[in-house]
């Protein structure tokens, strides 16, 4: 145990980033950072990372996604207000150093210890639930059937509110879902995209944001024969085309609840990566502005 | 038979090391909070498991008339240079039948997501 | 069969090790040779993460499935002439089986933890490691064709004139594809990937995640040595004595497959089914009649 306790001291420290207002581009700048490695999940994190302003309508979130951090956990403030009363704060280019004090320390949970419904004691087997499917086993409703929007099946709809601190979707983008098995088949927008800094639009970082995506890296030479992968005469093979020879996209997706319903989930995330974070948030404002 | 014993005995070792493996951190304090699905701060309203809609049913009926030709090849691959031309007009055939049978679920469009 | 049995497992850690420093190649971090320790040792001091309501066997089961079937895998290659752990003489047959199970382990990873992700990213993979796993098959039957036999030893010996890399050039990049979906990574990440927030290990946390990470290295030496050993003539090779040969082209195919999975990108999965089928699968028919015309008198 002493023998792995040491090896462990010089292991870099798994950050979760939660990008809030004006984060996105700074995020970036922590990818190469020695000592640190940004993470796609919590569960693979030591310290969560708020960086830029999260407002107080999506507290609840974070909290939530402050628990599911295994303990020891800790938060890192990074040119964001405090919206719960833990963590460390850090206000210049380089939170490198007030992670770093984080990844000492533990904080518990922001959330009451409750599950999402009470279960325990109901039912013939007090595993919560009444027949084949009712009532709600181990704390939550079993998935019921609904109609398929493709192939007609009626099969088992997924409902959940996805984000707003999803690493594939644009920071701040909180969607209700109904996913059939992998496709989306109604979706609304429950929170818009965060403003970001023009810096956000730049055809690099929207290039290196959907190819990450893709599973590579992203030099120019590969990004070209990346554009393969992606269908023939879709549009988001002309805007990746677009940023990697260095040209700015600005065009404005449809309405999201328009947009998103047919596509599977690699295809909307894909879909979703491939315009300018200000368009998509334009997008998402509009019908609200209407 | 003790051919077929090292596998086996490769299998617990695996399976015993990679159990042990997963004993050795320290138990994780078990909140419902802490125990819910990641969703970037979102909640799912339902278990994820679910009758799940596999989009690629279609494919999988392909895979079947494929993985049942596999169990030819093997005997056929070593007889192959015994029997000559004639086991390569075999399986020629054998393939070129199948081969049709992606052609036609092509058309058909059993490799797209339904 | 006992000796061969000790080389594989003291071989195993180092090779492991190397996988993850040519992971770790170009990320732009440094500390190649201690990063990979040192995060693993981090790791194993973290709990695991439990989930609501998960299938906590299967759970618990699936990094150590993953890891025998790499061993297992492993354990058909021969080392040196009559040097083999498992010396069977359907040889073949055997990892073709561990190839089919590791879709089951991969599905079972993502299935167990009851989370969208993860569940996301074990059917996904499914629908790619079928049709993968058929065309990994087509290529061996190739490399079994001249050796007159389904043993890997035999399918050694028959390469003593020439690899069949030579004599069956489109082999090895199609077993490559399969070796990319068997370690879950790059073009056939299916399972994980960025746009599933890492798929079925989503949700593992601590040494969970570490033990499904070793695996899916163990997998990566377990595929090389298979591909070094039916394409460029496993242990054959002059001076150097056969498992030194080995390890070194083993090393090679390992350091191949990597670049292969930074270079190439992740398509939807729709499209790279219909590329599975429609341009991969008819190719590896095509290497399968070459080489027959080939062998025949």
């Amino acid at each position: 145990m002493s023998l792995l306790a040491s090896l462990a001291r010089g292991a870099e420290i798994p950050v979760f980033a939660a990008i809030g207002a004006g984060g996105l581009a700074p995020v970036e700048t922590l990818r190469r950072r020695p000592g640190l490695r940004l993470v796609d999940t919590p569960r693979h994190a030591r310290v969560l990372l708020v960086a830029g302003e999260v407002d107080a309508a999506h507290a609840t979130a974070l909290e939530r996604l402050h628990a599911q951090l295994a303990r020891p956990r800790a938060t890192v403030w990074w040119r964001a207000p405090r919206l719960f009363d833990r963590g460390e704060i850090a206000d210049g280019d380089d939170p490198t150093g007030a992670i770093r004090r984080a990844a000492e320390t533990d904080e518990p949970d922001q959330r009451p210890d409750l599950p999402p419904h009470p279960w325990e004691g109901i039912g013939p087997h007090g595993q919560g639930g009444m027949g084949m499917m009712g009532g709600t086993p181990y704390g939550r409703p079993m998935a019921m059937t609904a109609e398929d929007i493709r192939d007609g099946l009626a099969l088992d709809a997924y409902r959940a509110r996805f984000g707003p601190f999803l690493p594939m979707l644009p920071p701040g983008l909180a969607l209700d879902l109904t996913l059939q098995g992998d496709v989306i088949v109604a979706a609304g927008v429950a929170a818009p995209p965060y403003p970001q800094g023009a810096e956000s639009d730049a055809p690099g970082p929207c290039a290196a944001r959907m190819l990450r995506l893709m599973g590579i890296g992203p030099r120019a030479a590969r990004a070209r024969g990346a554009l393969a992968a992606l269908p023939r005469g879709s549009g988001m093979r002309r805007r990746l085309a677009a940023w990697v020879d260095g040209a700015r996209v600005d065009e404005t997706p449809r309405p999201l609840p328009d947009a998103l319903p047919g596509r599977d989930w690699t295809g909307a995330a894909l879909w979703l990566a491939s315009f300018a974070p200000s368009r998509l948030r334009a997008a998402c404002l509009k019908p609200e502005a209407a | 038979m003790t051919e077929i014993a090292m596998p086996l005995v490769l299998v617990l070792l695996a399976v015993a090391f990679a159990w042990g493996l997963q004993r050795l951190g320290p138990e994780a304090g078990a909140t419902w909070p802490h125990r819910a699905p990641f969703l970037g701060g979102g909640v799912p309203q339902t278990h994820a498991w679910q009758r799940w809609h596999a989009r690629y049913y279609p494919m999988t009926l392909l895979f079947i008339a494929f993985e049942m030709e596999m169990m030819f090849m093997y005997p056929w691959a070593v007889v192959y240079i015994e029997t000559g031309t004639k086991a390569l007009a075999e399986m020629g055939m054998f393939l070129g039948i199948l081969s049709v049978g992606i052609l036609y679920g092509w058309r058909e469009g059993v490799f797209r997501w339904q | 069969m006992i000796a061969a049995t000790l080389y594989l497992l003291l071989a195993l850690p180092p090779l492991v090790w190397a996988a993850a420093v040519f992971d770790r190649i170009g990320t732009g971090r440094g500390a190649l040779l201690a990063g990979p320790l040192r995060n693993g040792a981090a790791l194993l001091l973290r709990p695991v993460a439990p989930t609501e309501a998960p299938d906590r066997l299967n759970r618990l089961l699936a990094p150590g499935w993953y890891l025998a079937l790499a061993l297992v895998g492993l354990s058909v290659v021969p080392l040196a002439p009559g040097l083999v752990a498992s010396d069977l003489s359907t040889g073949l047959v055997l990892w073709g089986a561990c190839e089919a199970l590791t879709v089951v382990v991969v599905f079972l990873h993502g299935w167990s933890p009851n989370a969208p992700f993860p569940l996301l990213g074990a059917y996904r993979y499914v629908a790619i490691a079928l049709p993968a796993m058929l065309l990994s098959m087509f290529v061996l039957i190739g490399a079994a064709l001249p050796a007159q036999s389904l043993s890997v030893g035999a399918v050694v010996e028959a390469q003593r004139e020439v690899w069949n890399l030579v004599r069956q050039p489109l082999g090895l990049p199609l077993f490559m594809a399969l070796g990319l979906a068997l370690t879950l990574r790059g073009p056939f990440d299916y399972a994980g990937g960025a746009e599933l927030a890492g798929g079925t290990s989503a949700e593992e946390s601590g040494p969970a995640l570490a033990a499904w990470r070793l695996a899916r290295a163990a997998m990566l030496v377990a595929f090389s040595a298979m591909a070094a050993t039916a394409f460029l003539g496993g242990y054959l090779g002059p001076v150097l004595p056969g498992p030194l040969w080995l390890l070194l082209k083993t090393l090679a195919v390992m350091a191949a497959t990597v670049a292969a999975g930074r270079f190439f990108a992740r398509m939807p999965p729709a499209r790279m089914l219909t590329l599975l089928w429609v341009v991969l699968l008819p190719l590896s028919f095509a290497n399968l009649a070459l080489v027959g015309i080939e062998v025949l008198p």
